[in-house]
């Protein structure tokens, strides 16, 4: 899509803006940019992304060198839809060990068929 | 860790047990104001607590040598490359007024799909990992206390891997971040779906870590070709992070928007920068300001550079900001020089605490260009605003090319940057959460299935690194030759053996710095002035700055060059520095005899200040210990002088040689010596010299028994001359 070019219209484009008072104009300038960050923030909340699953499982207190590993895995499996968290989480109450132990497992190659099921 | 400022900071102490260290505090820190504060002989309006430890602004020293300490925090950036010479520079520029230290990342750790570990040297910043983080948090408590004041520690969570660099900055005691993931999309190309996803999650957590948030803007002044015409755009940049933020649930306080003048002299600068500042401030009412100085516009010229810092800071005080971002003056020139740093906060400082007070004096008005210039811009960025919702959202807007054109808007010039919203770095890895989607932590954003209003959601496994810091997993050394051990190794050594080599950067670059003016055209001068720079043994030689005084008459240079010199510390030969008698046992040697002394400024010279506050009781000068002084005035024949010494029975003489030409002062202190010896006075007469060129070895060349340069007291000299004649007195 090719940019546009114009001259400055903004005498007439700034007619509807004229008779707001300081504080409508910028009520409206914060009206606009809630709207507009909207759609982003319902995609932020509907979706992940790598990123966001190697954080989660630092927080559950993997190094970053086996949560890449283990995200790494999954997202080619195509699983981290259902969270990395939650699959490590899982597999260690359905085994019954910690879930550091469970993410160990998982990087020496174990459990993967059971994951998202 | 405690530091001593006598001791250079043990870089072994700072690395020893990473492992095991964490941070004292979480979260942002403001400086403690304190209205109508006494600091020596000023009641001041906008200052802080003062601080424990602290070199004063040069100028203190005529005002007892207070330093107060302005209100709003002053940053400083850092990145040498190597996070340890950064330390040593994070410790000077806190003891110069510095407590946000902001940490510039490595050329392309935005691009690295997941966190950096160890310590490898970086190119332009260095590689954001938790051992530096660790060690660089360690080494800033050590210096918060040195100096007493708590120290921001700011790096970045931009990039593809920005929830991951959130949670590290979280766990180690970050205390502020740029965060604003339009950075990500228009300048460093990374997809902007994966960016504004991404930075949800990273907001969520710096949120809750009580990390301050400061936004990406300011890179629009920087890129712009005519960056005052960019500023609609900047309310908008500003407002999509600041809403964003705001929706992912950070509180306003923790928002602060990055904001730069943007123009300097010779444009209008304050009639163009002031309004927009003005602005800004009333649409944003209630956020906090970063406000940084411009880097467009700055060139090799350092005072150039300064001046227009000034007036940035200037605008500061007059439209408000809660933090004052510096800039150093060489950044033009070179990546910035560890002095330089100091250089640029003491600016900041020095106008900050010239400006105290100001609004009590004057008002912005509330009508006429300025109020005109502030609507107008407003209005700008409402319909940059509707721009953005009539061409289908933010995606669609930058893919248009909506974002840094050189057009004032409404005006458009068909320049800005376009991005495909499925492009980029990045792009098709942001994945639909399923239904069943969970992640088991806290500071999450999102759809998940362990959210819960009463529970923690990493209740099932005992707790997450946040709650639980002891499950953070730390890697130390990942590359065995690219670490900080292995560049520490012959700096240490040096250190031990006490070798000494100049720098400005690095431990031992050997870079310094000299300028040279040559009166010729400038092509040949600069040719020259190279030329120069080798004979004095640089390696290098390089300019890195050139001003044209005139087309014929010259131009002045600095030079950089590697001094490849190292000077062992054992060898010098330090002059013995004698410490003054105490006051009560100068006056009672002093008032027990009659003291004469004659004193006159000698040679063509009518300047007599300095030897007014050398010898005048209501400067502190040797008077009050019961000297009787004679001063005979200015331009004062050493015939004349020596005359009264006689008629008096002076037991010392003091001359001043302030301002001098072609060696007088030399030639008056031999000639003092000569006639002195001649009427055969000179056995039991004390000369002394004084001046802004002389000093106690040229003074005793010329045959004076010492001389004082600057920075002298009255003390100083009444403690020598105690000394002198109890020594003539006992012989």
């Amino acid at each position: 899509m090719p940019c546009i070019e114009r001259p400055d219209d903004f005498e007439s484009r700034r007619a509807h803006l004229r008779a707001l008072s300081d504080e409508e104009l910028h009520a409206r300038f914060w009206q606009l940019a809630q709207e507009i960050v909207g759609p982003l923030i319902e995609e932020a909340r509907t979706h992940t992304t790598p990123s966001i699953e190697r954080s989660v499982l630092l927080r559950m207190g993997f190094s970053s060198t086996e949560a890449k590993a283990l995200v790494g895995r999954m997202h080619e499996q195509r699983l981290l839809g259902h969270g990395a968290g939650r699959l490590v989480l899982e597999l260690a109450q359905r085994q019954g060990i910690s879930v550091r132990d469970a993410g160990v497992a998982l990087l020496q190659g174990r459990f993967w068929e059971e994951l998202g099921r | 860790m405690k530091l001593s400022p006598d001791e250079k900071l043990d870089l072994r102490e700072v690395l020893a047990d990473l492992d095991r260290y964490r941070p004292r505090r979480k979260g942002w820190t403001w400086r403690k104001t304190i209205a109508n504060h006494r600091v020596g002989a000023f009641v001041l309006a906008d200052t802080s607590e003062n601080l424990v430890r602290s070199v004063p602004l040069p100028a203190a020293q005529s005002f007892g040598g207070v330093d107060p300490q302005c209100d709003v925090v002053l940053t400083t950036e850092i990145a040498s490359g190597r996070f340890e010479d950064d330390l040593r520079r994070m410790r000077m520029a806190a003891w110069h007024g510095a407590d946000h230290i902001m940490v510039i990342r490595t050329t392309g750790q935005s691009h690295i799909d997941g966190l950096i570990e160890g310590t490898p040297e970086g190119v332009g910043g260095i590689p954001i990992t938790r051992k530096q983080l660790r060690a660089t948090r360690k080494a800033l408590d050590a210096i918060e206390d040195e100096v007493g004041r708590p120290i921001n520690f700011h790096s970045y969570v931009s990039g593809v891997a920005g929830p991951e660099i959130a949670v590290l900055f979280a766990e180690e005691g970050v205390n502020g971040a740029h965060q604003d993931p339009q950075y990500n999309a228009l300048y460093r190309g990374i997809n902007m779906h994966r960016s504004f996803v991404d930075a949800a999650e990273a907001k969520r957590i710096m949120a809750d870590a009580g990390i301050l948030q400061l936004d990406g803007a300011h890179n629009a002044n920087a890129t712009a070709k005519e960056a005052w015409k960019v500023t609609p755009e900047l309310f908008v940049q500003h407002a999509i992070n600041t809403a964003y933020s705001r929706a992912v649930g950070m509180p306003a306080e923790l928002i602060a928007l990055s904001t730069v003048p943007p123009t300097a002299p010779p444009a209008p600068k304050l009639r163009l920068d002031l309004p927009y500042a003005v602005a800004l401030r009333e649409v944003f009412h209630g956020y906090r300001f970063r406000a940084q100085q411009n880097t467009r516009y700055i060139e090799a010229d350092m005072m150039e550079a300064t001046v227009t810092h000034v007036l940035d800071t200037l605008i500061s005080r007059l439209a408000g900001a809660d933090i004052q971002s510096t800039i150093t003056p060489d950044e033009g020139r070179n990546c910035p020089w560890h002095y330089n740093n100091v250089a640029g906060v003491n600016a900041a400082r020095q106008t900050l605490m010239s400006a105290d007070g100001l609004m009590e004096l004057i008002a912005l008005r509330t009508a006429g260009p300025l109020r005109e210039r502030v609507r107008e811009l407003q209005e700008r960025a409402v319909l940059f605003l509707e721009e953005i919702v009539a061409s289908g959202g933010y995606y669609a807007a930058v893919a248009a090319g909506h974002f840094v054109d050189s057009g004032l808007f409404p005006e458009r010039n068909g320049d800005g940057i376009v991005r495909d919203p499925s492009a980029g770095d990045g792009a098709g890895t942001v994945i639909p959460r399923a239904a069943d989607y969970g992640a088991p932590v806290c500071s999450h954003f999102g759809d998940n299935v362990y959210a819960r209003p009463d529970a923690k959601a990493c209740e099932a496994y005992g707790g997450c690194t946040l709650c639980d810091p002891s499950k953070i997993q730390y890697i130390d050394e990942v590359d065995p030759s690219d670490n900080v051990d292995q560049r520490l190794a012959l700096p240490l050594a040096e250190r031990a053996a006490g070798v000494l080599r100049p720098e400005v950067e690095k431990h031992g670059d050997g870079i310094v710095c000299v300028t040279v003016f040559v009166p010729a055209s400038p092509r040949v001068a600069e040719a020259a002035a190279l030329e120069m720079a080798r004979r004095m043994g640089l390696r290098n030689p390089e300019v890195i700055s050139r001003r044209l005084m005139h087309p014929a008459e010259g131009s002045v240079f600095e030079i950089k060059g590697v001094l490849d010199v190292t000077i062992r510390i054992d060898d010098l030969p330090l002059p013995v520095r004698e410490d003054p008698l105490p006051e009560a046992e100068i006056e009672a040697w002093v008032r027990a005899r009659e003291i004469h002394i004659v004193a006159a400024t000698v040679g063509e010279d009518e300047h007599s200040v300095g030897l007014h506050e050398i010898l005048d009781i209501k400067h502190g000068g040797i008077e009050k210990y019961g000297f009787h002084c004679h001063d005979l005035g200015t331009s004062v024949p050493i015939e004349r002088l020596l005359d009264e010494a006689e008629r008096l029975g002076a037991r010392a003489v003091l001359i001043s040689t302030i301002v001098t030409h072609a060696q007088v002062h030399e030639a008056s202190m031999r000639r003092l010596d000569a006639l002195a010896r001649q009427r055969g006075m000179r056995p039991r007469l004390v000369l002394v010299a004084g001046g802004t060129q002389v000093n106690a070895e040229l003074a005793a060349a010329c045959g004076m028994d010492t001389g004082f340069g600057r920075g002298t007291t009255g003390r100083g000299v009444a403690s020598f001359l105690v000394r002198a004649l109890r020594a003539i007195e006992d012989t």
